[in-house]
């Protein structure tokens, strides 16, 4: 079974005016599929950067990367567009859901917006995968009234609905409280053990890391350690 | 379209602001109809003032010119002499007047004989104006029978109509006998049968008015005629109804404008100052929605940067932003068309004294449709900036941010 993400020799460079500044040299990063990885590194090292490049939102100025066998670093912009929305999950630090959709509309969205509208069967699978996250009874909310984990929650769904094989997690736990990053945590780690979904999971929070099946660790721009299978913290 | 659905949640998400914005739209569309029919009023009132007691469109025979006749000899040159002792005429005005009357744009015709007399009351003499008309046809271009102030406007074989202006400086009235003198000295004597008074000094003090029977031997003209006027259904085509009618009889045909050229000037002017208006109306409408969907696609970032970094497609946020722009515009403008007519027609409730119009208010001609469409469109085309704005965004930074 081929790799789910082959990043190879990636680099980045950022230019403001005459400066330059090298944020990742050379990083390689293979994901196999089913795996929860977490990627680690102090505030600079990089992390978020390569998770947005790995994730399609940025173009590298070096290197390749190939998700499910399929390079797709030099596809244009409408068509790095259409594989995020058919392949790829985000979850972000803020969840930036729609205010003014229900939790069943906000999760459909992805699937709704390139078809035209909600269908019933997405409606469906909007509010198998809301009770999946434990909100089968906020469904027809607005999401403003939702709690912070609860709209993290509603996010998560929402990153699963068109079934992505690689979900990309930056600091998805970063603004919420224990309980809240500890049920969200879980529900991350359900859905990689029952749908065999990747994860890349971006953090800065050791607690996190140990909760997925990998770490690799980005050090002024470098790959500085990458673990092998590690055992997960319960 | 789910693109409607979300610029509609859109713009539901704050039903105030959206309220505010529309009214400001629906502002903008009532002046615009207001000043349209405003100004089209002002120009009908005056047209109508104008044209009241004078006809539309004048058919006279070509003007007759002295020409130079071709020679053999360059030294020498003959011209062909005009002959004044003939009155100008128009001969075979049946046909012309076959052709008027079966063209609907035309709403009344009168075949004259016009020329210059005097008349002599004594030691007193007058110069008049005469129109020589078919009697049965004598209110077709000046409502004369109703202003009668004395007498009646049966003007028989021997009768004149004369004004009241003119009965005064001459010491006439209704009943009394005159004597007529044409411009080539030929005297009859006439009866006055009626005086009138139309309130328009140049033809209270100048005109009048005998049959076609009693003039034709005083103007040598046994059969033709010297002018036909025109009354039309639509003044405002006077100009291209005359250039039709020149080129079907032959005859020159003067439409009232070139006879008027400083109303028509006046008029022009006023037609571009109510464009200026509407045009300045439209642009504030059309800013503020620019500005109030800018101020939207700012503070929808996150959102946006989101449905980007799902794959939702430049074209699809665009055309939220797009549809927002055409409901606020269609809704506006519907809106504002209600209400500038309903203004319209409270105004056109408001008369003096005399039960005239204060505002000259044509509320049938506020420019509705056009103004719909424009602004519709116009709201489109403001929508352009920040949909643009809105479908570029870089999904990344809107997201950080």
């Amino acid at each position: 079974m081929s790799s789910v993400l082959e990043a190879r020799a990636i680099g980045m460079t950022f230019r403001n005016g005459d400066a330059f500044t090298e944020v990742l040299r050379n990083v390689d990063v293979t994901l196999e599929p089913g795996e929860l990885v977490a990627l680690l590194g102090a505030s600079g090292s990089g992390k978020s950067t390569f998770l947005s490049i790995a994730g399609l939102l940025l173009r590298p100025t070096t290197g390749t990367i190939t998700i499910a066998g399929q390079r797709v670093d030099q596809l244009s912009d409408a068509e790095r567009a259409e594989f995020r929305n058919a392949r790829l999950g985000f979850i972000f630090q803020f969840h930036h859901l729609l205010p003014d959709f229900t939790a069943t509309e906000n999760v459909a969205f992805p699937a709704a917006a390139p078809a035209g509208g909600i269908t019933p069967a997405m409606r469906q699978r909007a509010r198998e995968l809301l009770a999946r996250v434990g909100l089968s009874d906020r469904l027809d909310f607005r999401v403003t009234r939702l709690s912070g984990g609860q709209k993290q929650r509603v996010a998560i769904a929402r990153a699963l609905m068109n079934k992505p094989e690689l979900i990309f997690a930056d600091e998805p736990t970063g603004s919420l409280d224990r309980v809240a990053a500890q049920q969200v945590l879980d529900l991350m780690r359900e859905v990689n053990r029952e749908d065999k979904a990747t994860f890349l999971i971006c953090t800065h929070d050791e607690q996190v890391a140990a909760r997925c099946t990998r770490r690799i660790t980005l050090k002024d721009g470098q790959v500085e350690g990458a673990s092998e299978e590690q055992p997960v913290a319960t | 379209m789910f693109a409607l659905t979300v610029a509609r949640r859109y713009l539901f998400s704050n039903p105030a602001q959206t309220a505010l914005l529309i009214s400001g739209v629906a502002l903008g569309v009532t002046a615009f109809v207001f000043i349209t029919a405003l100004i089209e009023g002002l120009a009908i009132r005056l047209t109508d003032d104008v044209t009241a007691n004078s006809s539309h469109i004048s058919l006279e025979p070509e003007t007759r010119v002295a020409r130079v006749l071709p020679s053999p000899d360059a030294e020498l040159a003959s011209v062909a002499i005009v002959s004044t002792f003939q009155r100008r005429q128009i001969r075979a005005w049946e046909p012309a007047v076959a052709l008027l009357r079966s063209q609907p744009s035309v709403s009344a015709i009168s075949p004259q004989i016009s020329g210059s007399a005097f008349l002599v009351k004594g030691e007193a003499v007058a110069p008049v104006a005469v129109t020589a008309i078919d009697p049965a046809f004598l209110d077709a271009i000046a409502p004369i029978s109703t202003e009668i102030t004395s007498g009646n406007s049966n003007l028989g074989a021997d009768g004149i109509l004369i004004g009241v202006g003119l009965a005064e400086n001459l010491g006439l009235s209704s009943g009394q006998p005159v004597l007529f003198r044409t411009d080539r000295g030929i005297d009859r004597l006439l009866t006055v049968r009626g005086v009138f008074r139309t309130g328009l000094q140049a033809l209270d003090e100048k005109v009048a008015y005998l049959s076609l029977q009693t003039a034709r031997p005083l103007f040598a003209l046994p059969e033709g005629l010297t002018n036909i006027e025109v009354k039309l259904e639509e003044p405002g085509r006077a100009r291209e109804i005359a250039a039709f009618l020149h080129e079907a009889t032959g005859l020159r045909a003067t439409p009232w404008q070139e006879k008027n050229a400083n109303l028509e000037g006046a008029l022009t002017a006023q037609a571009r100052t109510g464009t200026l208006i509407q045009v300045f109306s439209l642009i504030s409408v059309l800013v503020g929605i620019a500005s109030a969907l800018s101020l939207s696609a700012n503070r929808r970032r996150g959102e946006i940067g989101i449905m980007r970094a799902f794959g939702v497609s430049s074209a699809f946020i665009a055309a939220v932003f797009v549809l927002q722009g055409l409901m606020i515009g269609m809704v506006g403008a519907a809106i504002g068309c209600v209400s500038g007519f309903a203004l319209c027609s409270w105004l056109a409730t408001l008369t003096d004294a005399d039960g005239i119009m204060i505002l000259p208010v044509a509320r049938f001609e506020g420019g509705y449709v056009a103004v719909f469409l424009l602004t519709t469109l116009g709201a489109v085309l403001a929508s352009v900036i920040p949909a643009r704005s809105a479908a570029r965004l870089d999904p990344l930074e809107a997201i950080q941010q």
